[in-house]
């Protein structure tokens, strides 16, 4: 748990080994000593031992003095026995053979008269976790069980747990469960107690899924006796234990209010715990037990309130972080709450800055009426911060009280000066966030543009703020003097723009220009547009040719589309569903509170298997795959309807959380959406070249355009297939393995195969000859019929990013298994169709 | 790197090697969030001295139980080891192994108290090495099992005997403040605790009382406080465990005043910066204020910093950190330090403007005003030594300019 030494051979502690040598030197020694019975034995054995643990600790294998170690470990020192256990804990797995040996000795020491020795051999045997010596363990267990020292019990509970992940037959067989059950209503030791809990808690939730009498037992944990009875002694466990009955009690559901409020009378003093982690277990409880009683519910909230704020500003900066997680769901549901304690979440020079970060979510959240001011104040001397991301999240949440207050008249001017401080970074944000409070509050357009007029474009170079400003030109250039001439110079230096969104913006910003002074801006459109249907960029090109056409068919009707009167922004959309939160309120005290998401959307089963993967690929056969059996392209049939409507349709949806870009779209101004784009599209479908249209105003700039002449193919092909794959992805195993580690599943799915497909499926090849010519490759297969496994990768075409699939078939049930990896995240689905459709269309050709 | 495997199923050390290769590609470790996901495991971290204690985990669980408890390894093993670094865990990995040993098994936390641990394992003093040579024994670990796991009293020894019983009480506090840029005070605030220090014969039962209770805004408690006379009366009544503990813990809010102030101010011009601080007392307690500094940190756009001050030495340090330790303030005059900084070339006025940190000490005065009234030893016949103390430090103190 210390840091681990960088090289190995860094610093000259003695302890350090210098190679291969010296453990062959250690095993001559350890022989030497092994029958010693001589007085200074066991000093020196001592050392040796500690020798050997130093070495495993740096990660040198030692394995090979496994005999030796067992043969010097019958001793009566219980710190030699101490490491002694803990290198055959370490190695035993390894060595299944060996670990017999110390099955002996070990189960010697089960009988021994001192209880910690009795303890601690138990727990060693225990952790052997050699899957042909369970037979040995059950015997020592049952005697644990029912030792006299509460020591011995305590290990041996667990030891029943350890019995069960080595091999739940054996544990269950030998009816332990009941034992524990036992224990858990009649041991005096409350460690004892405790750990019979989450043994039990863990055998029986694993075992519920195949057996109803497990389930059962489940649910008598639950029970009324159960919870009272450790209720009832919650003081005598340990503070960890406490923890472990909170949480069950949290589960407990009380059959009347009497009840209710007897459980919260008797743990009310677990509120003033010193361990952090009783208290907001404790609160927990609280929570749950009365979500149905509103005006108890609040009450709580009252009571929390202090020992929550006391956790924040005691204890260690960890610890803030966790208890800060859940204050800020807590001021999610109930705002008012914290309202009148806003300055324990000021900011602290020492602080590190994920606790800085929460602390300024919470300031945003719990800022009303009456305390905005002083929050405001204290927020913008964060902007001059030293640590400049918390800088920029600072003027963020100025940005953020201003757009849930209705009193906004001291923050604009708050925002204005930002605009002032001539720092990159805080004029950037600022403008972004004027930007969102000119669409909700455009009452303040005339002050905030004269400001915003002086800022010279060159200045701002992020391309968020760069996009702000351009949109601000654009929306108020009747009111900026000279906003098509910066406009202009901005489409000069077009080919420097690195940033689509900011072409995007720059389009649409001199659209709305030439619709309020189109003399000053004809040029700018001319070259503009031009210049985004030259545009590289997909989505700049289909925008620059959009506006091209609207204006061709009917300049009014592109003045509607482009430029509509707009209504303020009364609510922006809210990145989380209330359901969501809800979720993970109901998730209170775990990992999903941090997460901010609920626990199904991020832990997954699938995690636990990633080790296991590396061994598994390597006995997959890897199939002759490289570059020369290159099918000829093709053109992957995966441009359905669907496909196209679901991406738009995520843009849409995404455009008013995406910190106000839901302008950039303007067409999809329409209630109707996407009909309504698509059906001026379809009207103005192929216009005969040179044809002007009925607004006389532009119909030169247009001509002009039109003289550009653009290649008709490039209006006639119809928009390329969403997802392109590169016909030539070459991928290494090794790069394969590396990066099927890094990726999260980006997607997992079953579906069922066609009976033609599984008649085809008679050797692996079939189907990797079949998914090559849909350019999906396959870098491993193996299996036999009814299993077979793939592993495949496909690459973008024109990009680097790749897509991993594993593909788990049984031809016996037709199903098919499938994950998807990908590096860009955001094609993963796209892929998913696609792969899907080519896996089904297997065996119909 | 200790590892210390719990459940059956095990954990790959590769693990750690992400999180290191995670942990270097950040320099700034300040900034590494304490629960990260790694692509196969939640992992919690906790940063003590340089060490790095990382626990994981791959299903749901309370997070805080999780930091807490590394919290609760690094101070016991800081205890155990008098001090935390790589040597010193180096050199005593065999008790770091026998005390993780006793405090987790299977993933689930036994005994985190410190009395017990040390009756299991005994710690690596100077006192014990002594011992062994003269017994003969060298087992470090002790003979027999703690009486305390099997009393119902459990974190306490069972039977200690002293020649002289005596218990200490000391109220400790921690003012945290912070000061704007206008002089106003935002925040101020005391975190303090009532540490005691218990040597008594068999089984006290204690009673503890404050004269004024009430300006207590929270209080948390070591578990062998009873909860229902504190409710009903505000007495602290328990059976203290032997030695050194923190019997409670408290919040009292929104204070007045702060004992001393702190005028930073900056003015800048044409590329340099002038700067001036002065400090002095603002409110007397009534004993003396001792150890006092001034610490900040240079802004990276400043070039070079010339600072002189009156009262004190001022150093400048490697990492462009400045610090003006004063001491005890004198009765004539007001401490102040002043100088020039001067700004990167380009730069006409400073931006970003230092926090100045100040820390300083009271002995022998609470300044959240709480007091002690009495403390009475029920059940136990002895006469006993009773010594009550009291100290105020600088906890987060700190003034924007």
């Amino acid at each position: 748990m210390a840091p681990p030494p960088p090289q190995s051979n860094r610093s000259p502690s003695p302890s350090q080994p210098s190679g291969k040598s010296e453990v062959s030197d250690l095993k001559s020694q350890l022989r030497q000593l092994a029958g010693s019975r001589a007085p200074g034995a066991d000093d020196s054995k001592r050392d040796l031992f500690k020798k050997v643990i130093s070495n495993m600790t740096i990660g040198i294998d030692v394995s090979s003095l496994f005999g030796e170690m067992v043969m010097c470990s019958a001793t009566s020192d219980i710190v030699l026995k101490k490491m002694c256990y803990l290198y055959v804990g370490n190695y035993a797995k390894g060595n299944p053979d060996l670990a017999l040996l110390t099955i002996n000795f070990l189960q010697r020491d089960c009988k021994d008269e001192d209880p910690m020795i009795r303890g601690l051999a138990l727990r060693s045997l225990c952790s052997l976790r050699v899957a042909n010596l369970v037979e040995y363990l059950v015997g020592p267990l049952g005697s644990g069980l029912k030792d006299n020292n509460s020591y011995v019990r305590m290990v041996a509970v667990i030891g029943v747990l350890k019995l069960y992940h080595i091999s739940a037959s054996t544990c269950i067989d030998a009816d332990f469960p009941a034992t524990l059950k036992h224990l858990l209503l009649h041991d005096p030791d409350t460690q004892v107690v405790a750990n019979c809990l989450s043994a039990l808690q863990e055998i029986w939730t694993l075992e519920s899924s195949t057996s109803e009498e497990a389930a059962r037992e489940r649910e008598t944990l639950l029970s009324k006796p159960v919870v009272y009875y450790l209720l009832n002694r919650i003081k005598e466990f340990s503070e960890w234990a406490q923890c472990l009955v909170l949480e069950l009690v949290a589960k407990y559901i009380p059959s009347d209010n009497s009840e209710i409020f007897d459980v919260m009378n008797l743990l009310e003093d677990r509120l003033q715990h010193a361990n952090g982690a009783v208290v907001l277990a404790t609160i927990k409880v609280f929570l749950q037990l009365t979500l149905s009683m509103a005006d108890v519910h609040q009450q709580v909230y009252e009571r929390i309130k202090a020992p929550l704020l006391t956790q924040v500003s005691s204890g260690s900066p960890e610890q803030s972080y966790a208890v800060l997680s859940h204050l800020h769901l807590l001021v999610m549901r109930a705002p008012y709450i914290f309202s009148a304690d806003y300055k324990h979440f000021y900011c602290q020079y020492n602080e590190p800055s994920y606790v800085k970060k929460l602390k300024l979510e919470m300031l945003t959240a719990v800022a009303n009426e009456s305390n905005t001011y002083e929050i405001v104040t204290e927020l913008c001397e964060y902007a001059a911060n030293v640590d400049i991301p918390i800088a920029r999240e600072s003027i963020r949440a100025v940005g953020k009280i201003a757009l849930q207050q209705y009193d906004v008249n001291a923050i604009v001017d708050r925002l204005l000066q930002f605009l002032e401080m001539e720092k990159d970074y805080v004029t950037s944000e600022a403008l972004v966030l004027v930007k969102d409070l000119l669409r909700k509050y455009p009452q303040w357009s005339q002050d905030c543009i004269a400001v915003v007029g002086n800022i010279s474009s060159k200045n701002v170079q992020e391309p968020k703020a760069k996009a702000a400003l351009i949109w601000m030109l654009g929306e108020y250039s009747q009111d900026m003097h000279d906003a098509p001439y910066v406009l202009e110079s901005l489409v000069e230096n077009w080919d420097e723009e690195h940033s689509a969104e900011v072409r995007l913006h720059l389009l649409t910003a001199v659209m709305k220009c030439f619709f309020k002074r189109p003399p000053e801006t004809q040029k700018a459109l001319g070259a503009v547009l031009a210049a985004g249907l030259a545009d590289f960029h997909q989505d700049v090109h289909d925008r620059a040719l959009f506006y091209y056409r609207l204006l061709q068919y009917n300049v009014s009707v592109a003045e509607n589309v482009v430029s509509p009167p707009k209504q303020a922004v009364s609510v922006f959309a809210d990145t989380q569903s209330s359901e969501i939160k809800d979720r993970i309120f109901d998730e209170f005290n775990s990992l999903s509170v941090v997460y901010q998401k609920p626990s199904y959307m991020f832990t997954d089963k699938e995690h636990r298997g990633t080790f296991e993967f590396a061994d598994e690929l390597g006995n997959l056969s890897i199939s002759a795959e490289s570059g020369e059996s290159v099918v000829p392209a093709q053109r992957v049939e995966a441009n359905d309807k669907d496909l196209l409507l679901g991406t738009s349709e995520k843009d849409e949806g995404r455009d008013p959380g995406s910190n106000g870009s839901a302008y950039y779209a303007p067409s999809l101004n329409g209630s109707s959406a996407p009909s309504a784009t698509s059906q001026p599209l379809a009207d103005l479908a192929f216009p005969t070249t040179g044809i002007s249209s009925q607004a006389p105003t532009s119909s030169l700039a247009i001509d002009d355009l039109l003289g550009l002449g653009f290649p008709d193919g490039t209006a006639a092909t119809p928009s390329p297939p969403p997802l392109n794959l590169n016909s030539k992805a070459v991928l290494d195993p090794g790069t394969f393995q590396q990066k099927w580690r890094q990726l999260p599943i980006s997607s997992s799915e079953e579906h069922s195969l066609s009976p033609q497909g599984i008649a085809s499926l008679t050797t692996p090849h079939a189907l990797v000859r079949h998914m090559r010519s849909h350019l999906i490759h396959c870098i491993a297969s193996g299996g036999q019929s009814p299993n077979f496994k793939f592993f495949f990768f496909a690459q973008k075409a024109e990009a680097t990013s790749i897509y991993l699939v594993e593909c788990i078939i049984n031809t016996s049930s037709t199903k098919s298994q499938i994950k998807i990896k990908a590096d860009d995240q955001s094609s993963s689905q796209a892929f998913s169709t696609l792969f899907q459709s080519a896996l089904s269309k297997f065996g119909l050709s | 790197m200790l590892e210390k495997q719990l459940s059956g199923h095990r954990v790959d050390r590769s693990i750690c090697a992400w999180f290191w290769d995670k942990a270097i590609s950040q320099p700034d470790s300040f900034k590494q969030q304490p629960v990260i996901a790694s692509p196969t495991h939640y992992l919690f971290q906790v940063l003590r001295e340089g060490i790095t204690f990382l626990a994981c985990t791959q299903v749901e669980m309370p997070p805080l139980m999780a930091i807490e408890f590394l919290c609760r390894v690094a101070d016991v093993l800081n205890d155990y080891l008098g001090g935390l670094n790589e040597d010193l865990i180096k050199d005593n990995f065999v008790i770091v192994y026998e005390l993780l040993d006793e405090m987790i098994d299977n993933g689930f936390p036994l005994t985190t108290e410190l009395n017990i641990l040390q009756e299991m394992i005994a710690p690596p003093n100077i006192v014990s090495k002594v011992l062994s040579v003269v017994t003969g024994s060298s087992s470090n670990v002790s003979d027999s099992l703690p009486g305390a796991t099997a009393s119902l009293v459990p974190w306490r020894t069972a039977d200690p005997k002293y020649a002289n019983n005596e218990i200490y009480v000391d109220l400790v506090e921690e003012m945290d403040a912070t000061i704007n840029r206008d002089g106003v005070l935002v925040k101020c605030e005391i975190n303090g605790e009532v540490q005691v220090n218990s040597h008594i014969t068999g089984l006290p039962d204690l009673t503890l009382s404050f004269k004024n209770p009430s300006i207590l805004d929270d209080v948390r408690f070591h578990p062998c406080v009873r909860y229902r006379p504190w409710e009903s009366d505000q007495i602290l009544s328990f059976v203290p465990p032997d030695g050194q503990f923190k019997l409670m813990s408290y919040r009292v809010r929104k204070l007045k005043n702060t004992p001393i102030y702190v005028k930073p101010q900056l003015t800048s011009e044409g590329g340099t910066c002038r700067l001036s601080v002065l400090v002095g007392i603002r409110n007397d307690p009534g004993k003396t204020i001792d150890s006092v500094t001034v610490e900040f940190q240079l802004p990276s756009c400043i070039l070079s910093a010339d600072l002189t001050s009156n009262h004190g030495v001022v150093n400048i340090l490697g990492n462009k950190t400045c610090s003006w330790s004063i001491g005890r303030i004198p009765k004539d005059k007001a401490p102040s330090m002043s100088g020039t900084l001067v700004l990167e070339t380009g730069l006409e006025r400073l931006h970003v403007f230092p926090t100045f940190q100040v820390g300083f000490r009271i002995m022998g005065v609470a300044l959240s005003g709480l007091q002690i009234d009495k403390l009475d030893l029920k059940t136990v016949p002895y006469r006993f030594y009773k010594g009550f103390r009291a100290l105020t430090r600088a906890g987060e103190f700190e003034v924007r300019s």
